[in-house]
């Protein structure tokens, strides 16, 4: 067997900066928004209505929920502007996903390493007509990489052609066999 | 061709199933006893919780109580025992199991990524072992077989040998016996633990931190002791004179005690510690009372890890950790992992290089690839350091203070905290801004990480699972980059890294990751 090792040129390596991303579905925007809504909804609503048992404490109670109320809308604002700035990018050997406002993130999947691939979506997701793609690797405690705000129609497309990857791949691993 | 085995597989016909031996009634019985009583101490025993209830019951209540319990395991146990059986089909391992839900578990030997045989104390007069095997899904996905002959351990052991292992069993590796000999005579002995490397492991160890933790529910009431104890007793006659004296020597005691205790636990786990090396299987076996011997698969290993705690840096001496896929519980579950103890930095080196041979295509001799300093990241990370450090002692002083023991200072007292947290933020955000670094060393990546202790994980680019570039808005301004490298046994980061050189490493990465996977 010969053995070869040559240089890389570092320079000409596909570079993840230049990789072309798509925006994500605008409607992710007010999805977020009614999403986080929801949930400084609840949590306004029981620094509002927790009762207090000592009455001075009480006197006091409004502000506190104002505060969380403020804080909430900072939030949804804040949500919307970041999902607006989502996008994915499908390269031929891997997934890349790019979040976040103030810290921004970009994660990249390598295809070969997809273990299963999942969709969901909850009540609110649906009503917008989006759907979270959901991947995992091996070795992995949960899911490696959720590509939120996806259309119906986009999902199944990316979710199909990484099928077809996987199927053409060699089964790397697997854990326990299901019975 | 496979051997004959004496698990009874099937050729073509129904395949056999097998039992634990019956004495796993009793073992299984001692075992589970032994795990709750260790699970429940703290709460039978802890404010005297134990003796309120041996009062509010009676002492004969509760034995009766005690001994229907024990009826009721010994019950529980048996229908256990009747309803676990297991066989192999050809090289896929069947265990059927469960009390109320009957559930069945297939492992093939292409997913098994390690095994652990353990014959604790009582098991020994048996002849019996607790049999373990892992797959390719990590910790989680751990299957046991309490209680089986040592014989039948091994052949299930050369049964669920991974294919790559069968492969390689045929090259000859140097320092090998005639091939002829049986494959465990073949093993050639890589490491084996000396009593000075077991005291010094002991001392170096995270153990004495942890049986710390431990007693420290004892201090009250050994306090409450003393207390109560300390007027009747002559002190005078045995005590130093001044009471930074008596400080000083009661501090040193404790500091004894527990060192002592920590050389013990090590003697314990690690007596007679051997690693052996049988090409594509590393084993290793160890313990005192409960023997252990565990097996891991080179083509599994995703991280090697060099772990040394301050006090282990002072001694020279750290510890090796070996990382597969789907380690659970970060650092906490390392005792269950594959580790080799008591090591000085040049055996450390050496057995990390040996560990790393087949992926780096060189002889023993030859390290991974050539060593390289660690570039430290950029200094701004420093300055975040303190910062964070700054403001957690800060609020935990304002905290403490403030709230919880109301304590009127004076103002040199003030004086000396205003001082002294920025000072100790200082030292600690400098201390971990030093022990952080990096090198690519060929196709390796070396990380450090830690303050006073450090731990180095050493990978090949190949093993990486999924990466995250990460930049704050502070980071975007000073031109910095956090990179997150997923591996199949957890996330190793690399923290304020100059964004040409996160941005080029992630590119590297992904290049070198995706590239293996083609071939």
């Amino acid at each position: 067997m010969t053995f070869t090792n040559t240089s890389l040129d570092i320079q000409a390596l596909p570079a993840l900066a230049e990789a072309p991303l798509e925006a994500v579905s605008p409607r992710l925007a007010p999805c977020q928004a009614v999403l986080r809504s929801l949930h400084w909804l609840l949590l306004t609503g029981l620094a509002a209505f927790v009762p207090f048992m000592i009455a001075e404490i009480a006197a006091w109670q409004p502000w506190p929920a104002l505060a969380v109320a403020l804080l909430g809308a900072v939030g949804v604002v804040f949500g919307w502007l970041e999902a607006r700035r989502r996008a994915y990018g499908l390269r031929q050997h891997d997934l890349i996903y790019r979040r976040g406002l103030l810290v921004q993130s970009t994660q990249v999947l390598p295809l070969a390493r997809l273990q299963h691939i999942e969709t969901s979506s909850n009540p609110v997701e649906r009503a917008f007509g989006l759907v979270r793609l959901v991947c995992f690797t091996a070795g992995g405690r949960g899911a490696d990489m959720v590509l939120e705000g996806l259309t119906a129609d986009r999902a199944a497309a990316i979710r199909r052609h990484l099928l077809t990857r996987l199927e053409g791949a060699e089964p790397e691993s697997t854990g326990t066999d299901a019975p | 061709m496979s051997e004959a085995s004496p698990l009874g597989e099937g050729q073509g016909g129904e395949v056999p199933w097998q039992r634990l031996s019956p004495w796993a009634v009793l073992l299984l019985l001692l075992s589970g006893s032994a795990s709750l009583l260790r699970q429940h101490m703290p709460l039978v025993l802890g404010a005297g919780a134990g003796l309120a209830l041996v009062e509010r019951l009676g002492l004969r209540e509760l034995a009766v109580g005690g001994a229907g319990l024990l009826v009721l395991a010994g019950l529980v146990s048996l229908l256990y025992y009747r309803r676990f059986r297991y066989c192999c089909d050809g090289d896929v391992l069947i265990v059927q199991k469960g009390l109320l839900e009957h559930r069945e578990f297939k492992v093939a030997a292409r997913h098994v990524q390690s095994i652990v045989i353990r014959q604790p104390v009582y098991m020994r007069p048996f002849g019996l072992v607790l049999w373990e095997v892992e797959t390719l899904a990590g910790e989680a996905s751990r299957i046991a077989l309490p209680g089986i002959r040592r014989e039948r351990a091994e052949a299930l052991e050369r049964q669920l040998r991974p294919p790559e292992d069968r492969r390689r069993q045929a090259e000859p590796r140097p320092g090998a016996a005639a091939e002829s000999l049986p494959e465990e005579m073949q093993a050639v002995t890589r490491f084996a633990i000396s009593a000075k490397a077991i005291m010094l492991h002991g001392l170096a160890s995270r153990s004495i931190y942890l049986i710390a933790a431990m007693l420290s529910p004892l201090v009250r009431p050994l306090e409450r002791w003393l207390h109560d104890r300390l007027p009747q007793l002559d002190l005078g006659a045995w005590l130093p004179g001044s009471p930074l004296l008596a400080v000083a020597a009661g501090l040193l005691a404790v500091v004894t005690l527990l060192a002592l205790l920590a050389i013990l636990a090590a003697w314990w786990r690690f007596h007679g510690f051997v690693l052996l090396d049988a090409g594509e299987r590393q084993i290793q076996r160890s313990g005192l009372v409960h023997r252990q011997e565990q097996t891991l698969s080179l083509a599994r290993l995703q991280v090697v890890e060099w772990v040394q705690t301050g006090l282990g840096r002072l001694l020279g001496r750290g510890y090796l950790v070996c990382h597969q896929y789907g380690a659970l519980g970060g650092d906490a579950g390392e005792s269950r992992r594959f580790l080799v103890p008591g090591l000085s930095e040049a055996q450390g080196a050496a057995l990390t290089a040996h560990f790393w041979q087949s992926d780096s295509g060189q002889g023993d001799s030859g390290q991974a690839a050539a060593r390289q300093a660690l570039r430290r990241v950029d200094p701004s990370y420093r300055r975040v350091l303190f910062l964070r450090y700054l403001l957690l002692f800060v609020g935990g002083a304002a905290l403490v203070l403030g709230l919880l023991i109301p304590l009127e200072l004076s103002w040199p007292a003030w004086g000396g905290l205003a001082a002294g947290l920025p000072l100790l933020a200082a030292v600690l955000a400098h201390l971990r801004w030093i022990a952080t670094g990096w090198a690519q060393e060929g196709d390796f990546l070396r990380v450090r990480r830690g303050v006073v202790g450090q731990r180095t994980g050493i990978f090949p680019l190949r093993h990486l699972i999924s990466l995250r570039l990460q930049q704050s808005w502070m980071q975007r301004r000073r031109g910095v980059a956090t990179l997150h490298l997923e591996l199949a046994s957890g996330r190793q980061t690399l923290p304020y890294l100059k964004e040409d050189d996160a941005c080029r490493l992630a590119d590297m990465l992904l290049f070198t990751a995706e590239s293996t996977q083609l071939v």
